[in-house]
């Protein structure tokens, strides 16, 4: 089977070229040509395709790819650039396009893009999730990595764990793994990367979540700039529909790069000597001053004990701010930790997995 | 003390948070004291320090108070202005004293902390016996400029948690790395003979170097100090991790017997130690 495609393209001899190129493949049909988005929004109907190439270098049809979404639904569409612009793949996005592709493209550039996108998931902007802690021994990576293999089995749709904790990263000992590639590579390479070229950086864990593993020297962490973490994560977000990363303890210029660029930051401590309430206090002045409108910012406490609500209760009224949730002491996560075993998950049933789950669907369809 | 002498310096660091950095610098610092040495405490960790809430302290000044003085007149400042006494005596004739350098109010005074004028504070300390340096878990410019400072480097590791087994190495092969004199750095297991799946000997096989020194895990009476506001030789006077703090403590000051190796431990084994030899192999 040949895609049906629709080719719009606002430079006649850049049309000429892709419309050539497409023509050599048994995979595609190009049904039809435009160089006015105008035109292609109206009449491309008539032939049936599957498939709209889009040029977004052109601000006037990137204005027009949500009323592209709308008309035409259930056809892949994918805006086409000269070279990687974040914003604009930012903005179709917004969109609810599959995608963007760089020019000139052959086939299989665009079949390969066309497989990552439907394998990213759901046509839609990635959710940026930072992991977020006052100090360490918190519970944030085990936090991280559970919600990433809950919400990618729920969701059905692909998931990143990214480990910021540039110095000492944990993920891949929880998950057993030690992956060709760290952050450190992809934010040296990130200028000459592409959501397709950027994929193979991640270490895949299970069928749909996969790592970007923290290097394993902590002076390595010097080569990463914050700009260029968030570069990679961005970019994450046209990989994967959900970009979870987990952070170094404290504020820092990584922490608070990243936790800016994030729409929701899960802001993590434990309970020990209980003065964890004030740390968090602290945190959260922090955070409050700087977030924008739309991001959230979420305490959680773990090994809180009692974990029930009246206590969750009394630890508002003490922090003075709404808790997001509240976690019990697993004792059995140190031993699935130090097993390397996460990926079995937690065992079902318990406070603590019910806890996850509740976090994740609030994540992916609720109020987080 | 004689002009130009400079102070111990002994800075308590790891590469996992949590792991009882604070309550060692505290313990360290009270039992040094008690052996009636001029000492002085400072929280570096700057956003985050427990040490005025360990101590139940309420600071007049902090080092970001120190800081902004110095820059505006360097040659008028005087470092003890800055500090704030600790002093606790139990009424049975038991009594220490050291004082104590606060970490700053808020995140945003902690992210204007300057390492060359911590580096300039610390010098202006010499004139306590030792210097203790309660740092936080990471090699961020400032502990590197104070382990460089350091006379002595405590680093500290509770081993039960292969993360921390993990950090625990990088962190110490990568001080090795950076040439940390192998004489200058301690190793001490913190909570060492708490139920755990970890042997502290293996630990030792994976690092190629000895423990110096190992605490026994005491939850309850490091809780009980911490709500008491005071040192363990007050809170839990007869606790074997006190003793182990003195003993400690002892280390650092001429009345030491000589090559005390460290205590024999007992230790479970779960067989998992396998998987981390692997993993750093
Ligand atoms: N030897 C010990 N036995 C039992 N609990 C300990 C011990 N050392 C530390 N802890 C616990 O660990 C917690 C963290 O200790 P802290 O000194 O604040 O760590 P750090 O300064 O390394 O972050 C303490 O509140 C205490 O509950
Ligand atoms: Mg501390």
């Amino acid at each position: 089977m040949s895609y049906r495609v629709v080719l719009v393209e606002s430079d006649p001899k850049i049309l000429e070229e892709l419309n050539n190129t497409l023509k050599k493949s048994p995979d595609f049909e190009v049904v039809s040509t435009y160089t006015k988005a105008n035109d292609a929004l109206g009449q491309s109907g008539v032939y049936n395709p599957k498939l709209f190439l889009i040029d977004i270098d052109n601000a006037e049809f990137l204005e027009m790819l949500p009323a592209f979404v709308d008309i035409y639904p259930n056809r892949i569409i994918l805006g086409t650039m000269s070279s990687w612009n974040p914003d604009f793949a930012q903005k179709a996005a917004e969109a609810n396009i599959a995608g963007c592709i760089l020019k000139p493209f052959r086939a299989n550039d665009i079949i390969e893009a066309m497989n990552l996108y439907q394998r990213r998931g759901k046509f839609k902007p990635a959710r940026i999730v930072s992991f977020f802690s006052p100090k360490g021994r918190s519970g944030r990576t085990t936090l991280a990595s559970l919600l990433a293999l809950d919400v990618a089995k729920k969701s059905g749709e692909s998931v990143a764990l990214i480990d910021a904790d540039l110095q000492f990263g944990d993920l891949p000992i929880f998950f057993d793994v030690e992956p060709d590639h760290t952050v450190v590579d992809a934010v040296h390479d990130i200028k000459m990367l592409t959501p397709v070229t950027l994929a193979p950086y991640f270490h895949k864990l299970t069928e749909n979540v996969w790592l970007l593993s923290s290097p394993d020297r902590p002076e390595y962490a010097e080569l990463v700039d914050a700009d260029g973490l968030v570069s990679v994560i961005r970019m994450a977000g046209h990989v994967f529909r959900y970009v979870l990363v987990d952070l170094p303890a404290g504020f820092n210029p990584i922490s608070v790069a990243v936790s800016d660029f994030a729409d929701t930051n899960f802001v993590v401590a434990m309970i020990n000597t209980g003065l964890e309430i004030e740390h968090m206090k602290r945190s959260l002045s922090l955070f409050k001053s700087r977030v924008r409108e739309h991001k959230k910012t979420c305490p959680i406490f773990t090994r809180v004990n009692p974990c029930d609500e009246a206590q969750r209760v009394k630890m508002e009224m003490e922090l003075g701010s709404p808790i997001i949730a509240i976690f019990p002491n697993e004792y059995n996560l140190v031993s699935i930790a130090n097993s390397g075993q996460i990926l079995r998950g937690l065992p079902p049933d318990t406070l603590m997995s019910q806890t996850i789950e509740k976090l994740s669907e609030e994540l992916m369809y609720g109020e987080l | 003390m004689a002009e130009g002498r400079s102070s111990i310096v002994i800075s308590i660091f790891s590469t996992s948070s949590g792991i009882g950095k604070t309550i060692t610098a505290i313990n360290l610092a009270a039992g040094l004291a008690k052996e009636g040495y001029a000492v002085c405490l400072v929280d570096l960790d700057l956003q985050f320090g427990d040490i005025v809430n360990y101590l139940r302290l309420n600071p007049k000044h902090t080092i970001a108070d120190a800081q902004m003085s110095m820059q505006i007149n360097e040659k008028n400042f005087n470092v003890t202005d800055y500090l704030t006494d600790y002093y606790h005596e139990d009424g049975k004739g038991n009594s220490c004293k050291f004082s104590v350098l606060a970490p700053p109010r808020t995140i945003y005074d902690a992210y204007v902390i300057d390492v060359e004028f911590v580096e300039r504070m610390i010098r202006r300390l010499n004139y306590f016996d030792f210097v203790v340096l309660d740092l936080n878990a990471a090699f961020s410019a400032l502990n590197l400029a104070m382990l460089d400072m350091s006379t002595i480097i405590n680093f500290i590791g509770v081993i039960d948690f292969l993360p921390s087994v993990k950090n625990f190495k990088i962190g110490y092969d990568t001080l090795i790395r950076f040439e940390y004199e192998e004489s200058k750095i301690r190793l001490v297991e913190n909570r060492a003979d708490s139920q755990k799946l970890i042997d502290g000997r293996d630990v030792e096989r994976l690092l190629g170097e000895r423990f110096f020194h190992r605490l026994p895990n005491d939850f309850r009476s490091v809780s009980k100090s911490i709500n008491e506001g005071c040192p363990l030789m007050f809170a839990a006077p007869s606790s074997p991790l006190t003793k182990s703090f003195m003993d400690l403590a002892g280390e650092y000051t001429v009345r030491h017997d000589d090559e005390e190796i460290a205590a024999e431990v007992p230790v479970q084994n779960d067989g998992i130690f396998s998987r981390f030899f692997s993993m750093f192999s």
